[in-house]
């Protein structure tokens, strides 16, 4: 018998570190189709350490230019919008994602790692969808595992008993997570994003990553953060000790349409694009 | 001293002092090189199977695939003393989802790639830890050689 309910689970979401409100505000500029540049700074520019971090991200050696930038409008014009969006979103998850989550097996860094590389790949799959969705996109791979955070120590007492589920039975991680603690950390993690108050589409693709087939209706962003999931489990990428105890949805990849050898080139290019990403990071960590 | 081999990546070593580490492999795999009698090592992170697909990427990060890695692996050993016919070849991970259809079984495609180029280079895998689901490090010591392979269940030696 398990007597814990996934409110009080979600109960204990006051004592995470908050998404800063300057993540919101960009969440919500981007999600504007006509965010103007002057909204955008606006969205950055109360935060003054997040301010401080992109300019020393541009004036990096990675990102070097003959001149030095020295104002946020600048910095959007080196970096993109787009691109600078990234950085920001991807900097801010950082105090939420990068702890160790011992139950999951992830040492620190990893959740973090994990999180960047399925928005990333996320993003790559979302090439042609409009603007908005692929912001939406972004920011859904980003929090997608969200629900890991609350559910570590849990994780730390039945990790046994799920292990031995997954291996016994040849079940998918997450089935041997609802079964022995009663809910799964995707079901957790969409709690928590509803209580941010984060959009609809966000929490959807939050609740139903492993399972795009419970959705009622199929959703481009749902699938393509399933498969950006499943690429990143498979590879490895940030990976716990839940290992490639997954299954891919074939209606979600029939759907997405990889062509033959895209998983290849999708790896390849999270992989790369992960790497800068934790080179700009690193440069400001000095 | 510890080192830590990141995915796409490798490094050799003739430190009696210093461990290889790498870990969550996945679908990926590690590959130990050891020399006894030079005590040299080497341990590569590869991803993908073949570097044809990308040539370019292919030059920056030989790593990331087994064709290049295995000669940017061997050619690291050489050049610190390493000879060919005393390396002892480890092997882990390449795992595999519960289910998919082909195109996601590049673990099984990792595997089958490097046996192929080995076996053209005439070299045997000594050892070998690979398929599953479960999640593995590996991790090569320079001063004797030896190699485990790293679980949630504990490290067992190869």
């Amino acid at each position: 018998v398990n007597p814990t309910t996934i409110a009080s689970v979600v109960d204990e979401i006051d004592a995470l570190p908050r998404l800063p409100e300057s993540a919101l505000r960009i969440m919500d500029a981007l999600r504007n189709p006509q965010a103007s540049m002057a909204k955008i700074v606006e969205a950055i520019r109360f935060d003054q350490s997040m301010t401080t971090e992109l300019l020393r991200i541009c004036n990096s050696a990675y990102y070097s230019r003959s001149r030095r930038i020295a104002s946020l409008q600048e910095a959007i014009v080196v970096l993109g919008a787009t691109n600078l969006m990234r950085i920001v979103l991807a900097a801010h998850s950082r105090t939420l994602l990068a702890a160790e989550q011992r139950g999951y097996g992830l040492p620190p860094g990893a959740l973090w790692r994990h999180s960047v590389a399925v928005a990333l790949a996320g993003d790559k799959l979302g090439e042609g969808l409009p603007p908005a969705q692929r912001a939406t996109l972004f920011t859904a791979g980003l929090l997608h595992d969200v629900g890991k955070i609350l559910l570590n120590e849990r994780m730390e007492l039945n990790y046994a008993a799920i292990a031995l589920r997954v291996a016994r039975e040849r079940i998918p991680f997450p089935q041997a997570e609802q079964e022995v603690l009663g809910f799964t950390h995707a079901d957790v993690g969409a709690a928590i994003a509803e209580r941010w108050g984060l959009p609809e589409p966000i929490v959807r693709c939050i609740r139903y990553h492993h399972q795009p087939a419970l959705a009622r209706t199929s959703d481009p962003l749902l699938d393509r953060v399933h498969v950006a999931d499943i690429a990143c489990l498979l590879l490895g990428i940030g990976g716990g000790d839940d290992g490639t105890h997954y299954r891919a949805d074939i209606g979600a990849l029939r759907r997405v349409n990889l062509p033959p050898g895209g998983i290849e080139r999708l790896g390849l290019e999270t992989v790369l694009a992960l790497k800068q990403v934790e080179a700009a990071h690193l440069a400001t960590a000095a | 001293m510890l080192l830590t081999v990141d995915m796409a990546d490798l490094a050799a070593s003739a430190d009696a002092t210093a461990s290889l580490l790498t870990f969550s492999l996945g679908s990926c795999i590690a590959v130990s090189v050891y020399d006894v009698d030079a005590r040299v090592g080497g341990l590569l992170h590869f991803m993908l199977p073949e570097s044809s697909i990308a040539p370019a990427q292919a030059r920056d990060n030989p790593a990331m695939f087994a064709d290049t890695g295995l000669v940017a692996l061997f050619t690291s050993a050489y050049a610190l003393g390493a000879e060919k016919s005393r390396l002892r070849v480890k092997v882990a991970g390449g795992s595999q989802l519960l289910s998919c259809d082909g195109s996601f079984d590049i673990g099984k495609r990792n595997y089958l790639a490097l046996l192929r180029i080995l076996r053209r280079n005439g070299v045997k895998i000594d050892a070998e830890d690979v398929g599953g689901g479960v999640s593995r490090g590996m991790r090569l010591d320079i001063g004797n050689g030896a190699v485990t392979v790293k679980t949630r269940n504990g490290e067992v030696s190869l």
